[in-house]
């Protein structure tokens, strides 16, 4: 296989519950100039392909954002592929792109994702759209939800192997306090355990701060060869290179009930995890990884994603979680950016924003309060609805 | 200025420029409501006739004649094999997976918007089934554990959309004398 594409330079706006002076172009712009600064480069005529990242003509009000944002940001005449994979988007964008690169078919692309599923529509709103997203016939006309589905999921998981309320209400302090040390981050919050296990119910046994945020903003990511970031990013010498080298991609049936007697875990995680296991050479993924961004829709998926991907057996999701293992100072450091439940989510950026929080831990750029020392390889887990869709990004500096 | 546009929720213009903002020009901002509904003529397709059983208090599952798997909800087409599969007829009985108790409702259609919070969304193992078949439990939500014996409920109040024709009841245990 050819080398890795690198990551050429990275750009976003702040996350915020509501962007009020901004629609989606002039967010989508302020992520595209600020990856502009960081390339060094003055515009793009240098960059062959675009690649759009999102979700939601339905949250957006706009259907065709891809043609819209690619000529909003000046990428006309150039090719421009849409990718839309529910809350797996961004990572989907990113795994296609770095397909574009590997083949040969360009050796640069830009890969921008944004949305606004903030506060443009009423949480009742946005509740029946993303229930759009759940199997409209049999699981949402019953008055199904995905904090419903999820939760149906951590109960199956809790009674199964003991996990225990206080140890997901663990990811829901810990990563709303990493989020303190990330300057785009929507929501920081010093909570503590009994704060979350006192918030009012949402979903039994989730409740509202274990649920992760609804959010505006927008992130881009140029992806290229070595060769040509080396040509045309005046910057890129400035930080050590650090490679996209492996991407995994599986899927699970739409209905959880689909997937009986399998309700407690995410298959389409693991198969996702060992496709990227294989291609990085990676065979003790607790040991090998140094940082990742795990897709922390509910404070409990947290729990489950570290099975998932193998950083912890089957069961022990729970304890390993409350040990602080994967806290900042811990052995694997989760969600350094705060996550979902704290930097929050617009979704089609969801995935970019991941890449980029592990990226500028792997350049070691990130705020020394939430910087992780030495850290050499990361990995970015995201996924659609209850993992029908999931991709597992790895990226790895190189010097 | 701003009475001639009816659907103005705010503006807000920024008092003075700040120094090196290059957006400073652009810092006016106009807030509208805009609204759109929809209507659809929906179509059930291929498992539509378990719906118009559901009316005649008859509840049917698919099963697959290559592998013997039988489908609740139904699919007409087995995904393991790729068989056009069989409608069966289950008996409405079954047994509780998993479950959530839900604090508010999506209202997804008028008949989950009726629905008073909190309320039970069971995952049923139905007998003779092999997928969990989702709908609601009416149940006092204190009492639902995963185990419980459960069975379907046909209704008969008019609904919005047919899957409301039925929900789950638990199987009250008969006390022999
Ligand atoms: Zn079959």
């Amino acid at each position: 296989m050819s080398v890795a594409p690198v990551v050429a330079a990275v750009g976003a706006t702040p996350v915020a519950s509501e962007h009020r002076g901004s629609n989606l172009r002039d967010l989508m712009t302020e992520a595209v100039l600020d990856c502009l600064a960081d390339a060094g480069m003055d515009d793009l005529s240098a960059v062959e392909h675009g690649l759009t990242s999102y979700e939601s003509d339905h949250f957006n009000l706009q259907m065709t954002l891809g043609a819209i944002l690619h000529d909003t940001i000046g990428m006309i005449p150039k090719p421009n592929v849409r990718i839309e994979g529910g809350g797996a988007t961004g990572a989907l964008a990113l795994r296609t792109a770095w397909a574009h690169i590997q083949s040969g078919l360009c050796d640069s692309i830009l890969v921008y994702g944004c949305e606004k599923n903030g506060r443009g529509v009423s949480s009742q709103t946005a509740n029946q759209l993303f229930a759009l997203s759940a199997d409209v016939d049999w699981e949402m006309m019953v008055g199904g939800s995905y904090t419903g589905f999820y939760a149906a999921m951590i109960r199956a998981h809790m009674e199964a192997f003991g996990t225990r309320e206080e140890q997901f209400a663990h990811v829901a302090v810990r990563n709303r306090r990493n989020a303190a040390f990330n300057p785009i981050a929507q929501k920081p919050m010093d909570l503590s355990i009994n704060d979350v296990m006192n918030s009012r119910p949402v979903a039994d046994p989730y409740k509202l701060f274990d649920c992760s945020l609804l959010s505006d903003g927008a992130a881009c990511l140029l992806l290229s060869t070595e060769a040509w970031a080396r040509e045309h990013c005046p910057a890129f010498d400035r930080r050590a290179p650090v490679y996209f080298t492996a991407t995994g991609c599986g899927s699970d049936t739409m209905r959880l009930g689909d997937r009986y007697p399998e309700l407690t875990n995410f298959r389409a995680k693991r198969s996702a995890a060992a496709q990227a296991y294989a291609m990085a050479n990676i065979s003790d993924p607790m040991r090998e990884i140094d940082v990742a961004e795990l897709y922390d829709s509910y404070s409990g998926v947290e729990i489950q994603a570290v099975e998932d991907l193998g950083f912890v057996q089957r069961g022990q999701g729970g304890p390993s979680v409350a040990d602080g293992i994967f806290d900042l100072d811990g052995e694997l450091p989760v969600n350094t950016s705060g996550g979902l439940l704290g930097r929050g989510a617009p979704v089609g950026a969801t995935g970019v924003l991941q890449a980029i929080e592990v990226v500028q831990q792997l350049w070691a750029t990130a705020d020394p309060r939430r910087q992780v020392a030495k850290a050499r390889r990361a990995l970015t887990d995201t996924h659609a609805g209850i993992a029908s869709i999931s991709v597992v990004n790895i990226f790895e500096r190189r010097d | 200025m701003t009475e001639k546009v009816r659907s103005i929720i705010d503006i807000h213009l920024p008092e003075r420029a700040t120094g090196g903002d290059v957006w400073a020009q652009f810092r006016g901002v106009e807030r509208i409501a805009l609204e759109l509904t929809q209507s659809y003529k929906y179509s059930l397709g291929k498992v539509s006739r378990f719906f118009m059983e559901l009316e005649n208090g008859r509840f049917l599952a698919t099963r697959c004649a290559g592998c013997g798997k039988v489908y609740a909800p139904p699919r007409p087409l087995c995904p393991n094999c790729l068989a056009v599969a069989d409608w069966v007829e289950l008996s409405g009985q079954g047994v509780v997976k998993t479950y959530s108790v839900l604090h508010f409702s999506p209202g997804s259609n008028d008949d989950v918007e009726a629905l008073e919070t909190p309320y039970v969304l069971a995952y049923v193992l139905l007998d003779g089934a092999d997928t969990l078949f989702p709908h609601l439990l009416k149940a006092n939500p204190e009492q639902v554990r995963s185990g419980l014996r459960v069975r379907v409920a046909y209704s008969d109040e008019p609904v919005h959309h047919p899957i409301h024709l039925m929900h789950f009841l638990p199987v009250v245990e008969r006390q022999r004398p």
